[in-house]
């Protein structure tokens, strides 16, 4: 059965809504940052890990092609 | 047995296991929750003593009961990593300290607002309270050690040590009701008798609210362990893969 006659009465919770508000509250802040956290951790991660990756492509790309250029370069030295 | 044990350590199955098993864990917890929580607010009679400080306890004992499981699941996943070298035992080891430092600092704060009119004072240097703050202060040790420790593999050991003698705490915080008599009250034995003052009106809610509690560490724990998996395995093939797809 319900304990309450009216949603003040529920609110009021018998002259204790200070110390049985705060903690539902704290509870609440508690579930939601401990699942909101590590799924903002998750895509900040996601998101550096693609970085890099491009990154160590483009690096990679970069090398082949001054490698091309110097082979281009040398081969040129070595028929003048 | 043994391939099972392997395929446990592999971080790769572990994190696809884990995404296969997260939205119905997720949901179970959201139906125990909402259905403990409603129960509790609503429908728990107050006590005759305490009123309606009552409610606190459905969050205060769930809370605080789940915050000893830490220390005991790191020292078996301490062991493991120590014996075996398994890193998903130690990405368990480190992503627990700080999640147990959250459900530490929250059985503590909760215990201390229902003090406040129970007890008549937030704070007193009781065996049980005493012993849950050394457990905060042990898991913030924990964190700064882990951190301290440049080398992956030195910080593993130190802290799969630290775990396993840290829980020492744990049977000082659970006996600590018996051994010191001071203020916190012991354990209730909770009956099936409906006539009785702390018969199922008063304990089924509790029940659903010890398994929405559980459930949650569960999630929690997965959750950041899969971001360690992630950002350890970065340079595995099916990590990129993965990457590439996001």
């Amino acid at each position: 059965m319900i304990q309450f006659s009216s949603f003040q009465e529920f609110i009021e919770m018998g002259g204790y809504a200070f110390n049985v508000w705060s903690v539902y509250a704290l509870f609440t802040v508690f579930l939601v940052a401990n699942l909101l956290l590590p799924m903002r951790r998750r895509k900040q991660l996601l998101r550096e890990l693609k970085r890099r990756r491009i990154a160590a492509e483009q690096m990679q790309k970069n090398t082949e092609e001054s490698a091309r250029l110097e082979r281009a370069a040398s081969s040129l030295g070595e028929s003048t | 047995m043994w391939t099972w044990f392997h395929r446990l350590g592999s971080p790769k199955w572990f994190y696809e296991i884990s995404g296969r098993w997260l939205p119905w864990l997720t949901a179970a917890m959201l139906l125990f929750l909402a259905v403990g929580v409603v129960w509790a607010l609503l429908f728990v009679p107050q006590d005759y003593q305490q009123g309606l400080t009552n409610r606190i306890m459905y969050v205060h004992v769930p809370v605080a009961s789940i915050s000893l499981a830490f220390f005991p699941m790191m020292a078996v996943a301490g062991t493991v990593s120590l014996v075996w070298k398994m890193k998903l035992a130690d990405m368990v080891v480190k992503v627990a300290a700080p999640l147990g430092a959250w459900f530490t600092a929250l059985a503590l704060a909760s215990g201390s607002i229902w003090g406040i009119d129970t007890w008549g004072t937030w704070w007193v240097w009781d065996g049980r309270l005493t012993s849950l703050l050394l457990q905060f202060f042990l898991l913030i040790g924990m964190i700064s050690l882990r951190s301290a420790l440049e080398d992956g593999d030195a910080a593993a050991k130190a802290c799969a040590l630290f775990s396993i003698v840290g829980s020492i705490n744990v049977v000082v915080i659970k006996y600590s009701v018996d051994w010191w008599n001071t203020l916190h009250q012991p354990a209730t034995n909770f009956t099936a008798d409906p006539s009785q003052p702390n018969g199922p009106e008063i304990w089924v809610p509790l029940l659903l609210m010890v398994i929405a509690v559980y459930l949650f560490f569960i999630i929690s724990v997965i959750l950041s362990t899969r971001n360690e998996i992630l950002y350890r395995e970065r340079r595995a093939q099916w990590v990129e893969e993965l990457v590439s797809q996001s």
